[in-house]
């Protein structure tokens, strides 16, 4: 009875405009118009948006869940939700009500027809939607991710946080054509004793023939609903373009981005200063400086092996860092520099051997040497390492501001308080010269200002040690230079650093020494006075003459 | 527990009405005694049972064009006049026609009473209870323009036959006994409600549309601008209400209702009403094979 009220009220609501077309010169307009505003078409009509409305926010969670088991790397999870996407999918809906409505009674479930509409309609719809999904998802850049991991994020937060609402966009156009199919397919229900909008109609024209004018007034309120979906769609992918506003809320931001920032900070707060990074930045540097007092190498790692399938990437690896060391590593690309930065926060598995990081493995149980056994929450480990990473491509997550990118990890991974984040995040990049920019979204900004703002989101987590991947190789020429300057300020402040970098004179006048890889091996290392300008190795005189050749060129 | 309370207190209230009621009906026969109804089917005693009907099946049952949430119908009334008969309280359920059988075996339905036809086939799914003979109408454009006179001199032609009716099966045959002949076959196209097989009459697209005799006679007499009979077929097809197997309670109940509104008139008089040939009443006879 709630139904029929409710449809009444809707069928008031059919514009009154529309009553001005029915003119006496076509009496069928009058007929159209009496059966667009019939409570009993309307009763249907309200039927099938409440299964639509139920059925498919069920499917798309359900599906939501089967891209994430068929993107499982377990065999047996893909599996089942590949062999039920084939099922559903493959097989026709009408049969998947009668088999839910008439089947299942024989084992003691016996559904009423609203139910069973809702639950096949879900089945059915968690299928294509996990489709949908996994599109979305496979459309957003692995590096975000990356990114995400480097900075402690769990793998459900990643998705929640960076992923998904990156892929809505993708997703979003899929899931509303979805809608609008299912609103529609709502009438084969009728086989199982749903009344709604199209099997009402078929029964005024099973009673009088006119299907004209009935059927036209059936399409009208079926336009008039699927324009909600395509509103709805519209505001949808508004909310979620890249090209938004920054801060502009609305319900889908609030639903997966909680905390979007609303406005922007007042312009006093916020120092105006150029690029400086001063050591008080830096604070918790000296404080855990002080609290180690160890002559221990801050990073060791002992026979580090590492292989792609047959290939030998890394082939029994040693090195140490000093505590505020910094440490370039040089070498031809394939050399296995990039592999060797990634095993040290735990982004790569290693295969043999061993890395500690102030005393401890990342993500490994305690060993003594021979076959890393990782531990259960790789995600914590990596968090409570707190290791800054820095990569060649910024990896900015795309959908958050500057400033968002800057307090993410502190807030959802190390439980700092918002307004403690802020503050901290304001200043961050005050220090590398991006205060005005941190209500922008990254896409706005140029490379450099990107790696900038990727400096200061690493240095949020308070990293004791920070790795930098190449941070200038995607860099224009002209921009390289800011980056550098931060880097430079970091090192001069203290900061733990190994940089894997093509930047001859960064290695010459800011790093400490020089590691020089090739083929997965240290070739040779020493202070940059030694390793650049007097190498031992032919191979590494070889690979220094190409690189200063290129920087003549260029 | 109230419910089971307020259930035994029916029935008690029904005995003693039953005791005072005995007497009076012994003298004319069978008679309704719907307070009698724990008597003899004491599963039925609170029951709502579910009849499960097809509201596009004129004149059987429809949507009442006065107020479309309300349905009529001869099927509708006569099973209405049976259920208060006997005592049983029921509520229609309504949905398309090709769900009912699945939906009756199931147990979804209790019965499904819309113009169905008995056949020893259908027999195996569900018991049937009839009370009609079945008469097919062959619906064509006025004139009849073909001039069929018969489903087997029908070779070349198109038929609309209902989807899954005995028609269907029927026009297969003639097909292929066309085609056994050296002749052209029968195109058959099937319709899944009444009024979609009659656009196909209206639109020349199909020369017969085969359907319920009542249905046929009932619209040319409405529309004979648009349609004509061109023929009819007393195919001595019974039809019944059908009840789940093994629910002999409500078979029986049926029947008895249905015995005594074909003796006190109600049935013929409902007939009449919805323009039915009220010679087509059967004598009420219950089928389970």
């Amino acid at each position: 009875m709630r139904r029929a009220a409710l449809a009444a009220a809707l069928a008031a609501l059919v514009p009154a405009t529309a009553m001005a077309a029915g003119t006496p010169a076509f009496p069928w307009v009058n007929e159209v118009w009496s059966y667009t505003i019939s409570g009993f078409l309307w009763t249907g009509a309200v039927l099938a948006v409440e299964i639509t409305a139920l059925g498919m926010t069920t499917g798309v969670v359900l599906g939501l869940g089967l891209a994430l088991m068929r993107l499982s790397r377990l065999r047996v999870v893909s599996s089942v939700a590949w062999f039920y996407i084939f099922i559903m999918r493959g097989t026709p809906l009408l049969l998947q009500l009668v088999f839910v409505f008439d089947a299942l009674p024989a084992i003691g479930i016996k559904l009423d027809s609203f139910a069973t509409a809702v639950i096949a309609f879900a089945l059915n719809e968690a299928a294509f939607s996990a489709e949908i999904i996994r599109g979305g998802i496979f459309s957003v850049n692995r590096t975000q991710s990356i990114a995400a991991a480097s900075l402690g994020m769990g793998g459900w937060l990643t998705l929640r946080r960076i992923i998904l609402p990156q892929a809505m966009r993708a997703i979003l156009p899929g899931i509303a054509n979805n809608t609008v199919s299912m609103l529609k397919l709502t009438s084969i229900a009728s086989v199982i004793f749903v009344n709604e909008l199209t099997f009402r109609a078929q029964q005024i024209v099973g009673q009088n023939f006119r299907f004209f004018t009935v059927f036209t007034a059936a399409a009208i309120i079926y336009l008039l609903l699927t324009s909600a979906i395509a509103a709805a769609q519209a505001l949808a992918e508004r909310r979620f373009s890249e090209e938004r506003d920054p801060g502009a809320g609305g319900i889908f931001s609030r639903l997966l981005r909680p905390h979007g920032v609303a406005s922007p900070l007042p312009a006093a707060i916020v120092p105006m200063r150029p690029n400086t990074l001063e050591p008080q930045d830096l604070a918790w540097l000296q404080l855990h400086e002080r609290a180690r007092e160890s002559d221990a190498p801050f990073v060791a790692g002992h026979n580090v092996q590492k292989s792609y399938g047959a290939r030998q990437v890394l082939a029994g690896l040693d090195f140490v860092v000093k505590q505020g060391e910094v440490v370039t590593i040089l070498g031809p690309s394939g050399s296995g520099k990039s592999t060797l930065l990634r095993m040290i926060n735990h982004l790569e598995a290693m295969d043999w051997g061993e890395i500690t990081v102030d005393g401890k493995q990342v993500g490994y149980q305690p060993s003594n040497g021979g076959k890393p056994r990782p531990t259960r929450d790789l995600a914590r480990a990596r968090a409570d390492a707190r290791i800054g990473m820095v990569f060649q491509h910024f990896n900015l997550f795309a959908h958050l501001t500057a400033l968002e990118n800057v307090i993410e990890a502190p807030i959802r991974v190390h439980g700092v308080k918002r307004a403690e984040a802020i503050a901290q995040g304001m200043r961050l990049l005050a220090s590398v010269g991006l205060a005005a920019h941190a209500h922008h979204l990254p896409h706005r900004l140029s490379g450099g200002q990107q790696q900038r703002v990727a400096i200061a989101r690493a240095l949020a987590i308070r990293p004791t040690l920070m790795l930098f991947d190449e941070p200038t190789s995607a860099l224009d020429p002209e921009l390289v230079g800011e980056v550098l300057g931060v880097m430079r300020k970091l090192a001069e402040a203290g900061m733990t650093m190994i940089v894997v970098t093509h930047e001859m004179r960064f290695a010459r006048q800011v790093g400490d020494r020089v590691i020089f890889m090739d083929e997965g091996r240290v070739v040779e290392e020493g202070p940059p006075a030694q390793v650049i300008d007097a190498p031992r190795h032919e191979r590494t005189r070889r690979f220094l003459r190409q690189v200063e050749h290129e920087e003549d060129v260029t | 527990m109230p419910s089971l309370r307020k259930h035994l207190l029916i029935a008690i209230a029904a005995g003693f009405a039953a005791l005072g009621a005995t007497s009076a009906a012994r003298a004319a026969g069978p008679a309704c005694a719907p307070a009698k109804l724990g008597e003899k089917y004491p599963s039925l005693v609170g029951k709502t049972i579910k009849m499960g009907a097809d509201p596009q099946t004129q004149p059987y049952v429809l949507r009442d064009p006065a107020d479309f949430n309300k349905v009529i119908g001869a099927d509708t009334e006569l099973a209405a006049a049976v259920f208060d008969c006997v005592g049983i309280k029921h509520e229609m359920f309504l949905g398309g026609w090709s769900g009912m059988l699945p939906a009756l075996t199931a147990g979804q339905i209790d019965v499904f009473w819309d113009t169905l036809y008995y056949t020893p086939e259908r027999a195996k799914e569900a018991d049937f209870v009839v009370y009609m003979q079945a008469g097919t109408g062959a619906l064509t454009q006025p004139g009849n323009p073909k001039h069929i006179t018969s489903w087997d001199d029908s070779c070349g032609d198109t038929y609309a036959v209902g989807l899954g009716t005995v028609e269907e099966v029927k026009m297969h045959e003639e097909d292929a006994a066309c085609k056994a002949k050296g002749k052209a076959g029968i195109t058959i196209l099937t319709y899944p409600d009444q009024a979609s097989g009659m656009r196909l009459i209206q639109m020349s697209r199909a020369d017969i549309m085969l359907t319920d005799l009542s249905m046929v006679d009932s619209q040319v007499a409405a529309h004979p601008e648009i349609y004509a009979r061109a023929y009819k077929v007393l195919t001595g097809f019974l039809i019944g209400a059908a009840v789940k197997k093994g629910n002999g309670e409500l078979l029986h109940a049926i029947e008895d209702g249905l015995t005594i509104m074909q003796a006190n008139g109600t049935q013929k008089a409902i007939f009449e009403k919805y323009h039915i040939d009220p010679s087509l009443q059967e004598p009420v006879a219950i089928k389970t094979k």
